[in-house]
């Protein structure tokens, strides 16, 4: 323990060293060092702003002239009573990456922020009162916010801020909770009678055991403060020797107050607490079980605190491995991303969290899922979100078996981009969906009726369902391709009851039409075989819930508001609410032009989807809307909008991935612009 | 996704956007010389027909649950039965056509007085907060027919709270209302209202809307030939 001390004095002045020379580095580098090596190998989920490619996009000038910096300028101006003209002024690094992490423990979880820093004067600049709040130590300056759980911390090239919160179910364990001298307060006497001799004992604990939590909590250098402080409290305990007055709880606010915690406000919180300690005192139960939640509360609150400080303090003061050693974390790096999200395997946090959860048989639900990502575009011509999954090698395999189907290429004649409003594709294996089926269900379910549970059950049920279904021939009745597509709007006379009134206002009852706009859909399938399917219809005709024309069958459904029809032609099942376009479908006369971008959309990817806004502007009478006020705002909107559509891409590796893409319309120099432009409006 | 599901899930793109409907409340009052008389209360929603079909297909439209036919047929059907126990009330009749979607209640009264309770107590009776105030009344001895509505000050301010994807349900939304008697009429204090060419039958016709913006007033004092 004593042996930290030195150790911890060495690093300062390593760091010190350090930082001398980084100075002189840095004036002939442009590019100083990224944040993301002051992340911890350990962080959960990490997401960055990228300075650079945003400001590639917007000049700051540009930025402080928008709305939107404006807006931010004058309200911080104001709130501060300060001029500032520029987001430079805020003294961060806007040129390089800011960066969010969080890290999760079974008992804290940190929520940290680094921003980057051009100027630290400027940035402490935005604190009021800074000379009371800031406390300095060499080039490190910290303040701790007056919540008591989050600590902002700053050198001259970083700020760093980290907020704590409590997870309260690691406390509910009492022998958890024990070893840092908390107990769970309940609404009872005796029982916190029996408690306080057990923090008694516990007390010991103390001593004894945080090196081992800490172990899971905090990292190294941590660990050297954490211990002096526990040895300390144990010195002031037996000192003061409370314990014996019987009264537990006038103990904590004392120990409370013996911990050296640098924060002002935090030394007055707590002689507040303490101070209305001996009036509460009293008989009245509730009292005293208030009050001992309380101070269970602030104890709570005060550990936090302290383990946020060491956090904090590891990070500028230790090396330790990065996020960066991470493979999953470096293969989610784009570099022409505006911002990225990283979320680290849920199999192995779940693994590391889960003996909470294994008692529910819970373990492996997340079996197989490995890392998340989503990674943001903005270019001259659209928004992209770009999504991706790392599985397991095993449902990898089975998802690229699943996948390896091609959408029908027939299906692209039905395709009229001309006046499509949009359509959704989509293309699996179904032979190899239900062959790997049984496997994927096994994987999730399996483990998720607990280990030695279910396991053969679920094997056998797997194996039945093999049995009972023949992939082979249920593939060829569905091939597993479908497209759905809106091919444009069609109006039609429907006819309606109202009342005609003579001279004398007698009433009479009279059908009139008027015209009702329906998007006309076509949603179609592949299949090879058409037995079932017809005899099917043949069941259907027989019972008179389908009938039939010219090859077109018609489903006699009273309750529908809408007209549905159907024909198999080419191997393809048809589905659709406009005879004519069907009659076209039937004798080869309807009008294909399917555009390059929607026929590659929908060729090259197994899941498609395509909204084009711009075909519905104009489509739809006023009166639909309910006024030609609606109507004109919505119209407005619908023609700014560009393609909106999404895809899956393939396989590649264990990866599985989709992007979401807006187009944005033209006159707009570039996305993050066109963004600033919509939030303007939308403000108005 | 089963069969089912997915034919609702089309309905909900194909149809769901605009909900605007076109519906129209009728009332009419058919006033006999000795004070007794017959209501005819119509409510028809033919003219979004679609709309309507499609939404009852939904078990929820907009976070308002859609009632189902059986749901709508019961609670007339206890409307009836209240009528019936109401007092002055007889000759209770109500009819429900779901293909084009027109419910009718129809009664004969003692006195037209004996309306004045009836609506506010269904209404409460449905957990509908009443938004008007509405009284009839008939003096045999001056032929006096009068109507007087009072709109709530807050059925306004009510409605505008309401979002306005809901308000539009009540855009093409119309309510008429005639009176016919068997005396002629001499004058009427609303001008909204017409009287026929006989002289016999008052008619006011006004979008829903202006009713609930308070911009046309249903009140009407109507004198008879005496």
């Amino acid at each position: 323990m004593t042996g930290c001390s030195p150790l911890k004095n060495k690093l300062i002045q390593m760091k010190k060293l350090l930082v001398a020379l980084s100075f002189l580095f840095l004036t002939s580098l442009t590019y100083a060092q990224d944040l993301v090596k002051k992340i911890p190998a350990n962080a959960f989920t990490v997401a960055t702003i990228k300075g650079d490619n945003v400001f590639k996009l917007m000049f700051v000038k540009d930025f402080n002239e928008s709305f939107v910096g404006k807006k931010i300028l004058t309200e911080t101006s104001k709130s501060l009573d300060k001029n500032f003209t520029s987001v430079e002024d805020f003294g961060i690094n806007l040129e390089k990456n800011m960066y969010y992490f969080n890290q999760l423990s079974d008992s804290i979880t940190y929520n940290c922020f680094l921003i980057p820093l051009k100027d630290a004067s400027r940035f402490e600049n935005l604190i009021t009162d800074k000379e009371k709040k800031i406390k300095i130590d060499g080039e490190i300056r910290t303040m701790i916010l007056p919540d008591s759980m989050s600590i902002i911390k700053w050198n001259n090239n970083m700020m760093y801020f980290v907020t704590g919160s409590i997870n309260s179910s690691f406390f509910a364990d009492s022998l958890k909770s024990a070893r840092y001298g908390i107990k769970d307060v309940r609404y009872q006497t005796e029982i916190s009678l029996a408690d306080s001799t057990m923090t008694a004992t516990d007390s010991t604990y103390v001593t004894t055991d945080e090196p081992m939590v800490e172990e899971v909590i905090a990292p190294p250098v941590v660990k050297a403060k954490v211990q002096k402080k526990t040895g300390k409290k144990s010195t002031v305990k037996n000192k003061s020797g409370k314990r014996k007055k019987g009264v537990k709880s006038k103990k904590i606010p004392k120990k409370v107050k013996h911990n050296e915690y640098d924060s002002a406000e935090y030394t007055v919180t707590d002689s507040v607490g303490m101070a209305s300690l001996p009036s509460t005192a009293g008989d009245d139960q509730y009292d005293q079980y208030q009050q001992e939640q309380t101070e269970q509360e602030a104890k709570k609150k005060q550990l936090a605190l302290e383990w946020i400080t060491v956090q904090a303090n590891q990070i500028f003061n230790s090396n330790y491995e990065s996020i960066e050693s991470n493979k999953s974390y470096a293969a989610s790096l784009d570099k022409n991303a505006i911002a990225e999200v990283w979320v680290s395997s849920l199999q192995d946090v779940y693994n590391s969290l889960s003996p909470a959860f294994r008692s529910y048989g819970r373990a492996g639900v997340m079996k197989g899922y490995g890392s998340l990502t989503a990674k943001l575009f903005m270019d001259n011509k659209s928004f992209r979100i770009s999504t991706g999954l790392e599985l397991a090698k095993e449902q990898a395999d089975s998802y690229k078996k699943i996948m390896n189907r091609k959408l029908n290429k027939k299906f692209l004649k039905y395709v009229d981009s001309e006046k499509a409003i949009g359509f959704m594709g989509y293309a699996i294996d179904t032979k190899a969906y239900l062959e790997e089926l049984p496997k994927l269900m096994q994987q999730t379910y399996g483990s998720f009726l607990g280990i030695n549970k279910m396991d053969e059950e679920i094997a056998l049920g797997s194996e039945l369902f093999s049995l009972l279904l023949d992939e082979e021939a249920v593939s060829k009745v569905v091939k597993g391709d479908a497209l759905f597509i809106i091919n444009g709007l069609n109006s039609r006379d429907v006819s309606y009851t109202t009342y005609d009134y003579d001279e004398d206002y007698n009433q009479t009852e009279v059908t009139k039409t008027k015209k009702e706009t329906l998007p006309d859909f076509l949603f179609m399938f592949s299949s090879e075989d058409q037995r079932l399917m017809n005899k099917l219809i043949k069941y259907g005709i027989n019972k008179n819930k389908v009938s039939v024309s010219n090859n077109i069958y018609k489903i006699e459904e009273k309750k529908s508001p809408i007209d549905i029809y159907f024909m198999i032609k080419d191997g393809i099942v048809f589905f659709g609410n406009s005879l004519t376009e069907m009659q076209s479908i039937s004798d080869n006369s309807f009008h294909t032009s399917i555009s390059k971008m929607h026929k590659t959309l929908l060729s090259k990817n197994n899941f498609s989807f395509l909204f084009n806004a711009k075909n519905l502007v104009g489509k739809v009478p006023d009166q639909e809307f309910g006024g030609e006020e609606t109507a004109k705002k919505f119209n407005e909107t619908l023609g700014k909008m560009g393609n909106v559509y999404m895809k899956s891409n393939p396989i590649k590796g264990n990866l599985v991935s989709a992007d979401i893409s807006a187009e944005i319309p033209n006159g707009h120099e570039n996305a993050l612009k066109y963004l600033f432009t919509l939030i303007e409006n939308a403000a108005k | 996704m089963n069969l089912k599901q997915f034919y609702k899930l089309l309905l909900f793109i194909v149809l769901i956007p605009a909900l605007s409907s076109c519906f129209e409340i009728v009332e009419e009052i058919n006033m006999r010389n000795n004070g007794t008389g017959d209501v005819i209360l119509t409510i028809n929603l033919s003219q979004s027909k679609t709309k309507v079909a499609s939404v009852m297909l939904l078990d929820s439209v907009q976070g308002y649950k859609v009632p189902s036919k059986q749901k709508i047929q019961s609670e007339l059907a206890e409307a009836v039965a209240y009528l019936k126990k109401s007092e002055g009330i007889s000759n209770v009749k109500s009819s429900s056509d779901f293909t084009n979607y027109i419910a009718t209640i129809s009664f004969t009264f003692k006195d037209v007085s004996n309306i004045n309770n009836i609506t506010k107590n269904i209404l409460a009776k449905q957990k509908i907060k009443a938004t008007n105030t509405s009284s009839y009344s008939f003096n045999k001895a001056t032929k006096i027919f009068s109507r007087k509505y009072q709109p709530i000050a807050n059925a306004k301010s009510e409605f505008n709270k309401l979002k306005n994807q809901d308000k539009a349900v009540f855009n093409g939304a119309m309510y008429t209302s005639i009176y016919r008697f068997e005396t002629p009429v001499t004058n009427v204090s609303n001008p909204a209202s017409n009287v026929s060419k006989s002289k016999k039958a008052v008619m006011l016709k006004s979008n829903i809307m202006n009713l609930i913006n308070g911009k046309v007033n249903v009140s009407n004092q109507i004198q008879l030939l005496k």
